[in-house]
């Protein structure tokens, strides 16, 4: 098994490219939407058959084991070559709960699963009435027998549609003192009577956003993870190293790149005004480039971020979102035209990357909370 | 000793150097000390630039064989943001930016610049010239037969400094010269600052001057000598705003309104964030971009990267100190606080040597060179 952490960063980075600019498939390179399973099952399998599934997870489960250095390069080559994630909730989520709070007989039987993809995951969190407020969330699980029964509904769960298991959290003592004490994490089959999936179609005309409905849906008991009303806390602790991803500058430095190409084609550039925008953009992504590589160096010497990783988050959807606003402006009378503009040779979907830009202010913590957090945890203010 | 091992002792290096200039002002009073100084007239103090000199501030960016510390702009950063912090009168950023980068690229034996290095003389810079609009306007000062004559525009520091470096246009081509201060047929007009300092408008007429190198040399130093002084500007900007952000920040967790600190509402602590938030983003762009400046020759590449400095740099204090004013309510807008000295310096600061919005521009136009020239 290879070491991959006592390579050095450039060869290993080497490594990486070449495997992800060779051998991921072009036409699935920079894919605008998130793919079912089946349109990507082929490249899943050859990052199976090189052990390079799970990159954060340890070696002894089937992971690469890389450290945080070796792990942000390899996300940053996976951004450069546009290579999709692919359906990596259960290798980002669950997995990863798993192998810290799990059984024995959890890990043998759940792990291999996921790098397989036998299992195909998705997260089961927001509900109607609980989105910033998460710890307001109502879905109930209740023993009965061997079994959980749940009832209750989630909501915004990416690809449930296209998913075998969900991982969730659920009430499962309604009489704490703290909302935040009744929440158990709970795993469950998706194919089975008392689950029911309805897709949402988003402002792009998307639909993999899902409703799921529970009506005395059933899991046996050995699928909850960890202690029961524990579920809150190891949800949390797993946020800590994913909270620099949601910061990083790859989602703002593609559409940057889309904008300047589609500019100059049209012609944008010809107005001072336009290019004196484009030149804020620009800034703007460097500069917050040069923030990220702060708390990378972080990450790499060792130390765990705190709360004021928060703020690449909020800087960089916000510099995403002008961004894909500029294009707007820089097609001018196409600016509301659905699917790709012409642009020389090329076609540049304008209102793709729009509404791209739009929901990542919400997601992952909505840039209101993320200030919220900032102002308490690093700022110091009271109240 | 490995790449990290190195980059590591750099950092100490830095740590050290900024605790040392820290400390120096602080004992010497801080923002006070200068609110007393622009209260007493303006102008700087002779003993602080002796105090600063000895602590080896500018000789920072200096060869260590011309008599400095040979380290370059990253660490010249590091005092120029200090020097922001306590809005400074002392012109750190000028001598080392432009008198010594002129004088160290120009005339690097020069017995000048151990003086200015050991804090003996101040010199001025004056190179730009006013036309008749009122703006800047193509060089017209001439040099001849050691005399001066012409005009020069927006001279930092030209009221206090014992002399003054003026490009010029000599016989056979650019010169550098130096000119004593009182020297007959030179008349200083003093242009009052927001700030309380002065910039200078000088008047040659048959000024006696020392030529101190000629030749297409000088523009090429002066261009590199202002993107220097464009880059540390930027960062006497950040250490100016973080500490103004300090000082916002320290009143809203105190003023008191509605039975609570004015920082418990939501909207104050918003805006608190966006200002934490704009501050992180500039000094983390400003000291890339300072370190990039370090370890790159290209003057193209130099001045794109002083341009990025300077337009980040200025669009955050101009952002920081007016919300600072803004969250400081009615006393923000009285001269006993603090917080108004910062807008001021602030002020004076963003126009000289370029705003947001001329950096901005310059960038775009470098970098579209760069890919022209690819």
């Amino acid at each position: 098994m290879t070491d991959w952490n006592a390579m050095g960063d450039a060869e290993f980075r080497k490594e990486a490219r070449e495997f992800f600019e060779t051998e991921y498939p072009e036409d699935l390179r920079h894919l605008p939407h998130r793919p079912k399973f089946a349109e990507i099952e082929h490249w899943h399998r050859k990052l199976h058959a090189k052990g390079w599934v799970a990159p954060a997870w340890p070696a002894e489960y089937g992971g690469m084991g890389l450290n945080a250095a070796k792990l942000l390069i390899f996300y940053e080559e996976q951004q450069r070559w546009g290579v999709n994630r692919g359906r990596d909730m259960g290798v980002q989520m669950v997995g990863p709960l798993i192998i810290k709070f799990g059984t024995q007989a959890q890990k043998d039987y759940w792990l291999p699963r996921i790098l397989s993809c036998e299992d195909i995951w998705c997260q089961g969190y927001s509900e109607p009435g609980a989105g910033s407020d998460l710890a307001n969330l109502r879905t109930r699980a209740e023993l009965d027998g061997d079994d959980f029964v749940i009832n209750g509904q989630k909501i915004w769960t990416t690809m449930a549609h296209d998913a075998t298991h969900i991982f969730m959290l659920v009430r499962t003592d309604s009489d704490a003192p703290k909302k935040q004490q009744g929440i158990s994490f709970l795993l469950a089959p998706m194919d089975q009577p008392g689950v029911e999936v309805r897709t949402i179609t988003t402002l792009s005309g998307e639909t993999e956003f899902c409703e799921v409905f529970f009506d005395n849906a059933r899991t046996p008991r050995e699928n909850l993870v960890g202690e029961l009303n524990k579920g809150w806390t190891m949800a949390k602790a797993l946020l800590s190293f994913e909270r620099i991803f949601i910061g990083a500058p790859n989602l703002a430095q593609n559409a940057l790149g889309q904008l300047e190409s589609f500019a100059r084609g049209r012609g944008a550039f010809d107005d001072p005004a336009f290019r004196d925008r484009f030149a804020q953009a620009a800034l703007d992504v460097e500069d917050h480039a040069a923030l990220y590589a702060r708390f990378a160096d972080q990450l790499k010497r060792g130390e765990t971020l705190g709360a004021d990783v928060s703020m690449l988050k909020i800087w960089v959807t916000e510099c995403f979102q002008r961004i894909t606003e500029l294009m707007i402006e820089a097609a001018g009378p196409d600016g509301g035209t659905v699917g790709p503009l012409q642009v020389g040779n090329v076609g540049v979907d304008v209102l793709a990357s729009f509404y791209k830009a739009r929901p990542t202010t919400i997601y992952g913590g909505s840039n209101e909370i993320q200030r919220n957090i900032l102002s308490k945890a690093v700022l110091g203010l009271p109240g | 000793m490995t790449q990290t091992d190195m980059e590591s002792e750099n950092q100490e290096e830095l740590r050290l150097l900024r605790e040392s200039v820290r400390t120096l002002f602080d004992r010497a009073g801080g923002v006070g000390r200068s609110r007393k100084l622009r209260d007493s007239g303006g102008g700087w103090d002779g003993e602080m630039i002796r105090e600063l000199a000895e602590a080896g501030v500018f000789g920072v960016a200096v060869p260590e064989e011309n008599g400095g510390l040979g380290m370059g702009l990253a660490a010249c950063g590091v005092i120029a943001e200090e020097v922001g912090r306590v809005l400074a009168p002392e012109p750190v950023v000028a001598t080392v930016g432009l008198s010594l980068g002129l004088l160290r690229r120009l005339c690097p034996d020069h017995d000048m610049i151990g003086r200015l290095i050991g804090g003996d003389t101040v010199l001025a810079t004056a190179w730009q010239e006013r036309g008749p609009n009122g703006g800047p306007a193509e060089e017209n000062c001439r040099y001849a037969d050691g005399k001066l004559t012409g005009n020069k525009a927006w001279v930092v520091g030209a009221a206090e400094a014992q002399g003054f470096l003026v490009l010029a246009k000599g016989n056979t081509g650019p010169v550098l010269v130096m000119v004593e201060a009182g020297a007959d047929g030179l008349s200083v007009e003093k242009l009052t600052q927001a700030d309380g300092s002065t910039m200078g408008e000088l008047s040659f007429a048959g000024t006696p001057a020392e030529e101190m190198a000629g030749g297409v040399a000088v523009p090429d130093a002066l261009d590199e000598a202002v993107n220097d002084t464009a880059a540390l500007a930027a960062a006497e900007l950040v250490g100016l705003s973080e500490r103004a952000f300090e000082t916002a920040l320290e009143y809203i967790k105190t003023r008191e309104q509605f039975d609570k600190p004015i920082g418990s509402f939501q909207v104050i602590q918003h805006r608190a964030v966006d200002l934490h938030v704009t501050c992180e983003v500039a000094q983390a762009g400003v000291r890339e971009a300072l370190a990039l400046m370090d370890s790159e020759s290209d003057p193209k590449v130099r001045a794109r990267l002083a341009s990025r400095a300077k337009a980040r740099a200025v669009t955050t204090a101009k952002k920081i100190t007016r919300d600072a004013i803004q969250l400081h309510g009615a006393v923000g807008y009285t001269d006993e606080f603090d917080i108004g000295l910062y807008l001021n310096r602030a002020l004076v600061l963003s126009a000289w040597l370029g705003d947001d919005a001329y950096h901005r521009r310059l960038w775009f136009d470098a970098r579209e060179g760069e890919g022209a020239a690819q």
